[in-house]
């Protein structure tokens, strides 16, 4: 047995008040004439032995009394088993359990917010989480992880105030590493238990790769739900040349559901959007519209699917960048696979011929792209030439070979880069848009850009990787004009753009996960891999199992309706008259 | 000026209030007399004096058949008292006669006093020779049976006159009582009977046996009836100085049945030597005590 308040057990020296009591009381009583005492003796002699156990009765009983209630304030707990009990809440007067780490993970991302049996099924995970952290005792150690992954430690109120905070978010749970980092949490604790209640729809993309299994650590996954309904969601849109490409996910087998794609200049209200096409589409499917013809500048576009039981995945926003194409000149150094590459982007309207933009060896009067002399010899000349006008970057020695890495370029990511010159010069990574082995191949500084490398086989396998021309298209007309690539981003559709002194440079686009549309619940067998050991459980089944390893029993009701009983005892002997 | 018709069934304290022991004697004994139509212990030794005409209240026992049947007229027979009946009160006046268990009533010695003065009266109006004795753990006051003009003045100076005593002596005051009383003659004791049950009962059987009749008065406090008081008091017997510790809630039971078997006994001992016991609450009004001696 052990007590929630040991130091009320100090209370129980009180239990001597009663013999106290008893023998001050009789130190000084009042004192007072009587004739017929000689009555009184005769009365106590036949009473005596009567009286003498009364007292000792009335003695024990309410030392007993005292006792009693000093120990129910101090909260004696019983243990009573680790079977999970009766079920229902598990919180019944005087349930209690051993100081306990609990990680609540509420599955809160933008699938729980679809419904189901006409209430969402984040409504439903809220109120099994607020029964969670309801059931906490002061002694116990708090968690919360939404879908943001991130553990919020606070005490009980806190949390529950941010369990009914807790809105649907664009974001994927990524469940596996949020309940290892939940368990991990809570194993860390020093506490006699340990439990993590998953509450998620368990939807199947939510699951990674990897499992958790950290001893001592009890994980209570809720059940998947039975059902769920046929979901469909804009999973990507994008602008390109070709138009604009759809992506559509969703529950699989879910049949096909009309979009429409729709664009507006962004300063203008949405009433006053262009409708840029029509279309059908299911889950797994991607469409292409054309766009209208757009006039130059930046524009934002949605494609709205019919509204279904998961609303927020149905809109996506898009970014049309419209820009004339870039003018080049090539040198004629800068190889035959430049060279050709700027004529397949001329034949397809991406460049023409025109003076904004140089490719060669040398810095031209505008914006430049500079490859690297053939001749060693002259890296001084173009070096002196890039200081006279004031970039802050140069060629230096040559660097060893390895591959590009970009964050910005996809198409070269990877591609061998065999010979090349490091380029030194600025202090920090400022302007480096690709980089071979952590040191920069790609900068850009102003108007300048400047290649580690020559476009030539020789050097680089890029003139030979299919990403080739457009990343000839890409130096051409975005960075060597300074533009930003059109992003994308989860978050709540918005778009966000980028300005560079009055211009507009990039844009990202935020959006809900694509992931999150399919609402196909994972599989018993996916669940038991990534949380082995885990109890998979229904909503009856958890409220059953909460801090049921170390669940005991508050028996202070129980000794306070003993003490009630010991006073109504010491009432009717008090009262007795004979 | 007493309202002297009923003052004998008026509450004793507030009787007590209206004046000394002779006016409130008087006015009890008028009240009480008057309650009754008749002399109390008329009968008990008289002789035929003459007749008078019949008067509504009368006691029909007193009509004279023979004057009725010769004439047709209704007289009553009028007795004239003898003097040879002597009575002597019997008066404790120990410590434990000095004690109320309220401050609103009589005390035992108070009432007693009072009571006493009224029967006084009562006897020495009958013409009966009254005398008084009063006693604590000793003889106090002896006054002679008389009924000479000015004895219930002298037997209520004499109740005035006797101070509260300490112990309680009875057996020696009846015996010397009994030297007192040459004929036989009425005797009354006025006490709460605290003192040798045994003693006093040995004292009294020898006055029956020497052919008086003995009337014994347990004068008691409604308050020594019933035990009452703070959860935890120390008594103290005022005449003995002994003490005792006690919870008054807890033995009153007990004790109310030790009172009540203790009146009992009383009871039982003093009907088998022939003494009449009346047991007296200093709350009864005075009428009623005077008529459980009638």
């Amino acid at each position: 047995m052990t007590f929630l308040h040991p130091l009320a057990l100090l209370g129980l020296a009180a239990a001597a008040i009663p013999a106290l009591l008893h023998l001050l009381e009789r130190r000084t009583p009042p004192e007072a004439e009587f004739p017929p005492l000689r009555y009184l003796r005769d009365a106590e002699r036949q009473s005596a032995r009567r009286l003498r156990l009364r007292h000792l009765l009335l003695l024990i009983l309410r030392t007993a009394l005292v006792a009693v209630i000093v120990l129910a304030a101090a909260r004696p707990i019983l243990p009573t088993g680790g079977s999970g009990g009766s079920g229902g809440s598990g919180s019944g007067s005087g349930a209690v359990h051993a100081p306990t780490a609990l990680a609540v993970v509420l599955d809160n991302s933008l699938s729980a917010s679809a419904v189901v049996d006409g209430r969402p099924v984040l409504d439903r995970l809220k109120a099994l989480a607020r029964a969670s952290l309801a059931q906490a005792a002061p002694g116990d150690r708090l968690w919360l992880v939404l879908a943001d992954g991130v553990a919020r430690a606070g005490s009980r109120e806190a949390l529950l105030a941010s369990v009914n905070g807790a809105a649907a978010t664009p974001q994927r749970l990524d469940l596996v590493p949020a309940v290892e980092g939940a368990a991990r949490l809570v194993a860390a604790e020093p506490l006699p238990a340990r439990e993590v209640h998953v509450l998620s729809d368990l939807q199947h993309t939510a699951f990674g790769a990897g499992s958790v299994d950290e001893p001592g650590v009890a994980v209570l996954v809720l059940a998947p739900p039975a059902r769920v309904p046929a979901n469909r969601g804009i999973a990507a849109a994008r602008a390109g040349e070709g138009g604009l490409t759809i992506a559509v996910a969703g529950t699989p087998g879910a049949s096909a559901t009309p979009l429409v794609a729709r664009v507006q200049s962004p300063g203008n209200a949405p009433a006053r959007a262009r409708e840029a096409g029509r279309t059908l589409a299911g889950p797994g499917q991607s469409v292409t519209l054309p766009l209208p013809p757009l006039a130059p500048g930046w524009w934002i576009g949605e494609v709205l699917l019919d509204a279904d039981e998961l609303r927020g995945d149905d809109r996506r926003l898009f970014v049309v960048r419209v820009a004339a194409p870039a003018s080049v000149t090539a040198e004629a150094d800068v190889g035959p696979f430049v060279s050709a590459a700027l004529a397949v982007l001329r034949v397809a309207k991406r460049v023409v011929v025109g003076g904004e933009i140089s490719i060669g060896e040398r810095l031209g009067a505008g914006r430049s792209i500079v490859l690297p002399p053939g001749d060693p010899a002259l890296l001084g000349q173009v070096n002196r030439v890039l200081v006279a006008r004031g970039v802050r970057w140069h060629f230096g020695p040559a660097g060893p070979p390895g591959t590009i890495a970009s964050a910005d370029l996809a198409m070269v990511r990877g591609v061998q880069v065999n010979r090349r010159y490091r380029l030194e010069g600025a202090e920090a990574d400022s302007g480096v848009v690709a980089s071979v082995n952590g040191e920069p191949w790609l900068v850009r500084d102003g108007g300048v850009v400047l290649l580690g490398s020559r476009l030539d086989t020789t050097w680089t396998a890029l003139p030979g990787a299919p990403g080739f021309v457009p990343f000839v298209d890409a130096l051409a007309n975005r960075i060597a004009r300074g533009e930003a690539p059109v992003a994308e981003a989860v978050g709540a559709p918005r778009v966000q753009f980028f300005t560079r002194g009055a211009d507009t440079v990039g844009a990202t686009v935020f959006g809900p996960d694509p992931r999150e549309s399919d609402l196909t619940p994972a599989t018993s067998d996916e669940v038991r891999r990534a949380f082995p050991g885990a109890r998979v459980l229904d909503e009856a089944g958890l409220a059953a199992a909460r801090f049921a390893a170390t669940r005991r029993a508050d028996v202070s009701g129980l000794l306070l309706g003993f003490a009630l009983l010991i006073a109504a005892i010491e009432l009717a002997v008090a009262s007795m008259s004979r | 000026m007493v309202d002297s018709r009923r003052l004998d069934l008026l509450d004793p304290a507030e009787v007590a209030r209206l004046g000394g022991i002779e006016i409130v004697a008087q006015g009890v004994v008028e009240g009480f007399l008057a309650g009754i139509h008749r002399s109390p212990f008329r009968g008990f030794s008289v002789e035929f004096t003459e007749h008078r005409a019949y008067q509504p209240g009368d006691e029909l026992r007193y009509l004279d058949w023979k004057i009725l049947a010769r004439a047709d007229r209704l007289f009553v027979k009028q007795f004239e008292e003898e003097t040879n009946l002597r009575a002597m009160i019997l008066l404790d006046a120990s410590r434990s006669m000095a004690w109320r268990g309220d401050p609103a009533r009589l005390t035992k010695r108070g009432y007693a006093d009072r009571l006493v003065a009224a029967l006084a009266l009562i006897l020495l109006r009958q013409r009966d020779a009254t005398g008084l004795m009063t006693f604590d753990e000793a003889v106090r006051q002896v006054i002679p049976a008389r009924v000479k003009a000015g004895q219930w003045t002298r037997l209520v100076r004499g109740l005035i006159d006797t101070p509260d005593g300490l112990g309680t002596a009875a057996e020696a005051a009846l015996r010397q009582l009994s030297g007192l009383l040459a004929r036989r003659g009425l005797v009354v004791l006025v006490s709460d009977l605290l003192l040798d049950r045994e003693l006093a009962l040995t004292a009294l059987r020898y006055l029956r046996h020497r052919g008086h009749q003995v009337i014994v008065l347990h004068v008691m406090d409604p308050a020594e009836l019933d035990l009452a008081g703070p959860p935890e008091v120390r008594f103290r017997d005022p005449e003995s100085a002994a003490s005792v510790v006690v919870r008054p809630r807890e033995l009153a039971a007990a004790y109310a049945a030790t009172v009540r078997r203790e009146i009992a006994g009383w009871r039982t001992a003093c009907r088998r030597h022939g003494v009449a016991y009346h047991h007296i609450r200093t709350d009864m009004p005075f009428g009623m005590a005077l008529r459980l001696l009638a």
